[in-house]
């Protein structure tokens, strides 16, 4: 099996960014898959993609243009 | 003032970005001199300079030390200072480049972390090659954080220095968690907007002349006062791809109104701050990275640049921002602030959807932090009456840390909510009646404010406390008033369902000291309460004892290894007194004060923080 390397993109873990760690994924090409050196998470891109939106749940008002600070 | 808004903007041509090399550069022998990555460096600063230009924006260009060996970044940065006046500034972020390494035979590049003769050494390198380049000294320097042993000697060596880039708010554990515990911005709290360091300590505005390092202090960035207190400060600040770091962007539109919503509410500050606000974007090239960003492609980190550019231009066009370079706006906040006028921030938050509102206050004293969905509890506490000497670097107690201590911190020592036993650090009031006892922290408020002379004041929307029998409204007023290095806490009860009920109000703060989540030794700590019938005090041995005075005016705790009295006044003869040691399970003391008070009733208590020695 050879080395793993970057992606295309660098994906973060998206399961670590949930507990706020911003930990970089390497890509295993023999697997096809993306996988954390310290959680226990693998995907393809479109998984992490997927739960990279997930992530997206904890702001609530990210889609807002809020003009009232009061 | 009426209504300013300042913007500070600040490009660095930095020939090996951050990041750049350990990231962009995966799978590759390490080689910082590689051609491409300087031809890519300076392709970024241009697009940077351009960009702002192009909005009709000045810049504080900061020259890294790297850069004064690239003939192409120093021309560049005449032209442009020629033609837009920008400022060509000084960095001492940026140090890494093979010169560097040849010279200092480290891989060290943050200045506050060498040895106070490195810091020299490598200050006057820096600043005499710029001199070499310019044929002047630069009036701006600044890195993440600047300890006050490097200012001082900066502004002795060179004493036009007038500004710096000075700290990173509340960049430390958090930060460093989340990098996976490999990045070592160990700073936390600072003032969150510019202002004049002390000589003493960095973080401690100074009080008057005396204390004045002689600078003005700019922060790196201008972050979201809420997020980044519960959240790594690398996502919510005025920083395009910082925001997108944190995902908060739309995928499919690639727009991010949070960093709108983000300048929009520092704008909304001037409110509390007799008409001024402030804004600071700082970009450092490994941002706009031609390899893409993690998950964001280059297209979208530049897109991000131009709109925050292009928002800040807009706004200039109405009329409602003024670009200044770093030295002119030292001179600007000279002319138009005072040492102890304070800095406010009545904060909502912009990003999650709760109702939660913060506000945060800082003065040469104190910096405090008061949550109003916790009935308007203090849950962060820096006493900057300490002016604690805190030396950082190799050599020093303190490497890393340059964090100001805290007394009070909900986050790092738990605050309200404990797991099991014990208590965290909070200064908020319990509310008891015929053996039922509620914590003002579970009754959700908000705040308004005002300023009347020096006080400024918080009114809290009425809360109110349902026992089984009785139903009390409460008032709560908490008063800032420069100079006076106190919090006081005014509370009214303002209804009781039976007006001939008496309940009991206990005032009290929990606290401890440190920087981190850890707990440190808490022996030698004296706790004392004093009145006119006589003191009672406890040396902190982990024995969980606690003494009562009745009549008693202050409870206290003097910190030897921070220099910091903390202590609980009150202005009424009838109440009791108390305070409590902790234990190896709770590491922390209590101050209180009971008083029984019945309708229309008002208690006033102080919080006070003094130098102990």
């Amino acid at each position: 099996m050879a080395q793993s390397g970057k992606g295309k993109l660098n994906y973060r873990c998206p399961l670590c960014f949930m507990r706020d760690l911003d930990i970089d994924m390497f890509y295993d090409k023999d697997k096809k898959e993306y996988y954390c050196l310290r959680c226990q998470y693998t995907g393809d891109e479109a998984d992490v993609l997927a739960k990279n939106e997930i992530i997206r749940i904890k702001y609530g008002r990210m889609y807002d243009r809020i003009t009232d600070f009061d | 003032m009426d209504n300013t808004f300042v913007v500070n903007i600040i490009h660095r041509p930095e020939m090996v970005p951050e990041y750049a090399e350990k990231v962009t550069g995966q799978g590759k022998a390490e080689d910082i001199g590689r051609k491409a990555l300087l031809t890519e460096s300076l392709d970024i600063f241009k697009f940077q300079q351009e960009t702002a230009h192009k909005n009709g924006l000045k810049v504080t260009i900061q020259m890294t030390y790297a850069s004064l060996f690239n003939d192409e970044a120093c021309e560049l940065a005449k032209k442009d200072h020629e033609q837009y006046g920008d400022e060509i500034a000084l960095s001492l972020l940026g140090l890494p480049c093979k010169e560097f390494r040849e010279k200092y035979k480290t891989k060290d590049f943050c200045i506050w972390m060498f040895s106070m003769e490195d810091k020299k050494s490598i200050v006057d390198d820096v600043f005499g090659k710029f001199y070499d380049r310019f044929g002047f000294y630069p009036e701006s320097t600044g890195s993440y954080y600047m300890d006050a042993e490097l200012t001082n000697y900066i502004k002795e060596k060179y004493p036009m220095v007038k500004c710096a880039v000075a700290t990173c708010w509340e960049e430390g554990p958090k930060a460093y968690h989340t990098c996976n515990n490999s990045w070592y911005t160990l700073f936390d709290g600072g003032p969150w907007n510019p202002w004049i360091p002390s000589k003493q300590n960095t973080h401690a505005p100074a009080a008057n002349e005396a204390e004045d390092s002689g600078i003005v202090a700019i922060p790196h960035l201008s972050r979201d006062l809420l997020a980044c207190y519960d959240g790594n400060g690398s996502n919510f600040g005025t920083h395009p791809q910082n925001v997108l770091r944190g995902m908060i962007y739309d995928t499919k539109t690639w727009e991010y109104p949070y960093l709108y919503n983000l300048i929009d509410q520092y704008r909304y500050l001037a409110k509390f701050n007799n008409g001024y606000s402030y804004n600071m974007m700082f970009v450092g090239p490994g941002w706009l990275n031609k390899m893409g960003r993690w998950e964001q492609p280059y297209e979208l980190l530049k897109k991000s640049y131009e709109d925050g550019m292009a928002y800040y231009g807009e706004l200039k066009k109405k009329g409602e921002l003024i670009d200044m370079t770093m030295a002119e706006f030292a001179d600007f906040y000279r002319k138009n602030k005072s040492y102890e006028e304070p800095e406010c921030a009545l904060w909502k938050d912009i990003l999650y959807g709760s109702d939660k509102q913060l506000f945060w206050y800082a003065d040469p004293y104190m910096r405090a932090c008061v949550n109003m969905d916790q009935g308007g509890a203090v849950v962060d506490l820096r006493p900057y009456a300490s002016k604690i000497k805190w030396e950082v670097g190799i050599g020093t107690k303190h490497v890393q840390d340059a964090s100001y201590p805290f007394l009070i911190q909900e986050k790092y020592r738990a605050g309200y909510f404990t797991h099991y036993a014990g208590e965290g650090t909070v200064r908020s009031a319990k509310v008891s009646y015929n053996g039922e006892e509620v914590d003002l922290c579970l009754c959700r408020t908000h705040a308004t404010f005002s300023q009347e002379g020096k006080k400024r004041i918080l009114t809290l929307d009425p809360v109110e406390i349902e026992f089984y029998d009785l139903t009390v409204k409460i008032g709560t007023r908490i008063i800032f008033e420069e100079g006076s290095s106190n919090i006081q806490h005014e509370r009214t009860i303002l209804e009781m369902s039976n007006p001939d009920a008496e309940v009991e109000i206990n005032e009290y703060i929990v606290a401890c000291y440190g920087t981190t989540e850890y707990p440190e030794d808490m022996t030698g700590i004296t706790l004392g309460v004093i009145g006119d019938n006589g003191e009672k005090t406890i040396n902190y041995e982990y024995k969980c004892r606690d003494e009562k005075l009745e009549g008693a005016s202050d409870a206290f705790a003097v910190i030897p290894a921070i220099d910091t009295k903390v202590s609980l006044s009150t202005d009424s003869k009838e109440g009791l007194g108390y305070i409590e040691e902790g234990y190896a399970f709770s590491p922390m003391f209590k101050l209180g004060y009971k008083k029984h008070i019945s309708d229309k009733e008002v208690i006033k208590t102080w919080l006070n923080l003094e130098k102990a020695n």
